[in-house]
């Protein structure tokens, strides 16, 4: 193997988890202050709510809590610890990344202020969001979460797992509560973050893109292509729309697909949900939101809603 | 501290170990300039020196303050996988560290110095006087240089490509861009201006490149400041530019397929260090280092 092609699949591998660290990082810490301070009974009440407003509540959390699909992932799996209904968390999981003002006005911008292209965008996302979200919470099972050993091990011991965990009665208690379980909660989700982006550096300095993109005249081809185009290459949902742009020769069907699946599936999160979710739910999650995307993008390509 | 107390806290304090050193190997990099810059677009250098300082927090948390009686479960799977990265990200920053390098460039390749030389005739099919310029009179520094009475804007190759693409913005007529020169094979040898652009980080990096003409005499791999205008392509060149360069280090190439640049004047310089651009704007003042 070239050693030069393997010094740049570091560089990208590197690269990555630098870029997405500091979002993971505010997911953790949003999560252990949620575990620490917020009370269950908040979620709980959500819970009550009808489904219909549970998703349009997840939908718009996005706007409240901007964060990217690195940091969605932890924060979605306190939620659901916390009694929060899958209804809204999936949602927001998915969501969230794109419908937040950060993302939405990056799209804009690398459209070159089409707000067609950043609209469309977050139509694409909440549909497929939105079909997740009664999806998961009509199932069979009410707790999608995945029991995991280190994950309960990261939530302190097992007599009071998914509780707040005692902490401090003082300020200094509070805050050592709340860094060890943002260190713990990193360090769980950050495992996905690298053999994601080690994946996607792989995939990136090994497999050429060129055929991909040749790809482009047919829509048939150019849809699925850039689909896979986006779960391999792995990018962060803010940057993700300057990179569509720059694909001109890309009809705009596909460039809405590679836009939209990204923030919701690639190879940093499908590990992610693995780790998180029960087999059926995470299967779901990595199968079902590709699919949608795909025929929503082909409908409206052969619809010939974008000329 | 007893043995079984030490036992008890062992794994929160492997595990805030292990932070420190992620919270070190974000925060050294955003110190560590040219390091940062080969890898992420510096506006990005606040937030990660944040984020590794409370990585260091949490780390010495957990490390300082262990929790007693529980979370001795074994987490060897995420520890293995963090050490690792930490081992990969050290392997990248060696790389990073040695002489600066293009995209796809070798690493041995020179320092070219800073040294004017006259641009090469421009071919019959483009109607452009070959002018014997003065080029030691071209300014290394300024955000626009004139040239035997012709004012040149000066822009990044990234900005120039982005005011093409835009609907309600025009290119300057007269430009100097600054890139490195190649003759891909997949070109037919034809002259290609190109550079790195990394808006967050190296794994969403572009090439955006443009065809060229009147560099003949230049040799390959060198960096330019080329003054100069833009040109519509033959059908020739609009075939080899769909063609596409090789794939550099970064995600994607973008080769304007409709126009390439005319040089008028030339001289080279130094390879830039790191050779990425991260700032774009779209108009005066451009970014155009």
């Amino acid at each position: 193997m070239d050693p030069a092609a393997l010094r740049t699949a570091a560089d990208v591998m590197t690269a990555i988890v630098l870029e997405a660290a500091p979002f993971l990082l505010l997911g953790s810490l949003c999560s252990a202050l949620l575990a620490t301070f917020a009370a269950d009974r908040v979620f709980l009440r959500l819970a009550g709510k009808k489904r219909p407003a549970q998703v349009a509540l997840g939908l718009v959390a996005g706007l409240a809590m901007p964060t990217c699909e690195c940091g969605a992932a932890p924060l979605a799996r306190r939620l659901l610890r916390k009694g929060a209904p899958a209804g809204a968390v999936i949602p927001f999981m998915l969501a969230g990344p794109v419908l937040n003002p950060a993302a939405l006005a990056a799209t804009w911008t690398a459209f070159r202020g089409d707000w067609r292209m950043a609209a469309w965008r977050a139509l694409l996302v909440m549909l497929p969001a939105a079909a997740m979200g009664v999806l998961l919470s009509a199932g069979r099972d009410a707790n999608i979460l995945r029991p995991d050993r280190e994950g309960a091990a990261s939530e302190g011991c097992a007599c009071c797992s998914g509780r707040a965990h005692a902490p401090g009665s003082n300020a200094a208690g509070l805050l050592l509560d709340v860094l060890r379980r943002t260190g713990r909660e990193f360090l769980d989700m950050g495992r996905f973050l690298i053999l994601g982006a080690a994946a996607a550096a792989l995939c990136k300095t090994f497999l050429p893109q060129a055929w991909l993109l040749n790809l482009s005249t047919n829509l048939w081809l150019s849809v699925p292509a850039m689909l896979l185009l986006a779960v391999l290459m792995s990018i962060c949902s803010s940057a993700d729309a300057f990179v569509a742009a720059s694909l001109p020769m890309i009809p705009q069907p596909a460039l809405l697909a590679f836009l939209a699946l990204g923030p919701m599936l690639d190879l940093k999160l499908a590990p992610a949900y693995l780790g998180i979710f029960r087999a059926r739910p995470a299967r779901l999650l990595i199968v079902a939101p590709a699919a949608m995307v795909f025929i929503l993008c082909m409908g409206l390509g052969l619809a010939g809603a974008l000329e | 501290m007893t043995r079984e107390s030490f036992r008890s806290g062992f794994q929160d304090r492997m595990e805030g170990a292990i932070l420190l050193g992620l919270g070190g190997s974000m925060v050294e990099p955003a110190l560590a300039t040219r390091l940062y810059r080969n890898l992420l677009n510096p506006k990005f250098e606040p937030l990660t020196l944040c984020a590794g300082a409370l990585l260091g927090l949490c780390g010495l948390a957990l490390l300082l303050r262990p929790e007693h009686g529980h979370g001795t479960t074994p987490r060897l799977f995420r520890q293995a996988v963090m050490l690792a990265f930490l081992c990969i990200a050290a392997t990248a920053w060696d790389h990073m560290l040695r002489p600066p390098q293009s995209a796809g460039a070798p690493r041995t390749q020179a320092r070219a110095a800073e040294a004017p030389i006259p641009a090469s005739p421009v071919r019959a099919a483009e109607p452009v006087p070959a002018r014997p310029a003065d080029q030691a009179a071209i300014p290394t520094e300024g955000p626009a240089l004139t040239v035997d009475g012709v004012r040149y804007v000066r822009l990044n190759i990234a900005e120039l490509a982005m005011l093409l693409d835009k609907k309600n913005a025009r290119a300057p007529e007269r430009f100097a861009i600054r890139a490195r020169l190649t003759r891909p094979a997949r070109l037919g040898g034809t002259s290609l201006l190109a550079r790195t652009a990394i808006v967050c980080c190296l794994a969403d990096s572009l090439d955006v490149g443009f065809l060229a003409r009147g560099l003949d005499g230049i040799p390959t791999g060198r960096w330019v400041e080329v003054c100069g205008r833009l040109a519509p392509l033959s059908a020739a060149e609009r075939l080899k530019a769909k063609a596409g360069a090789p794939n550099g280090e970064a995600a994607f190439q973008v080769i304007d397929r409709a126009r390439g640049v005319v040089a008028e004047h030339v001289r080279l310089i130094p390879e830039p260090d790191p050779p990425f651009l991260y700032e774009f704007h779209d108009a005066e003042p451009f970014a155009w280092r």
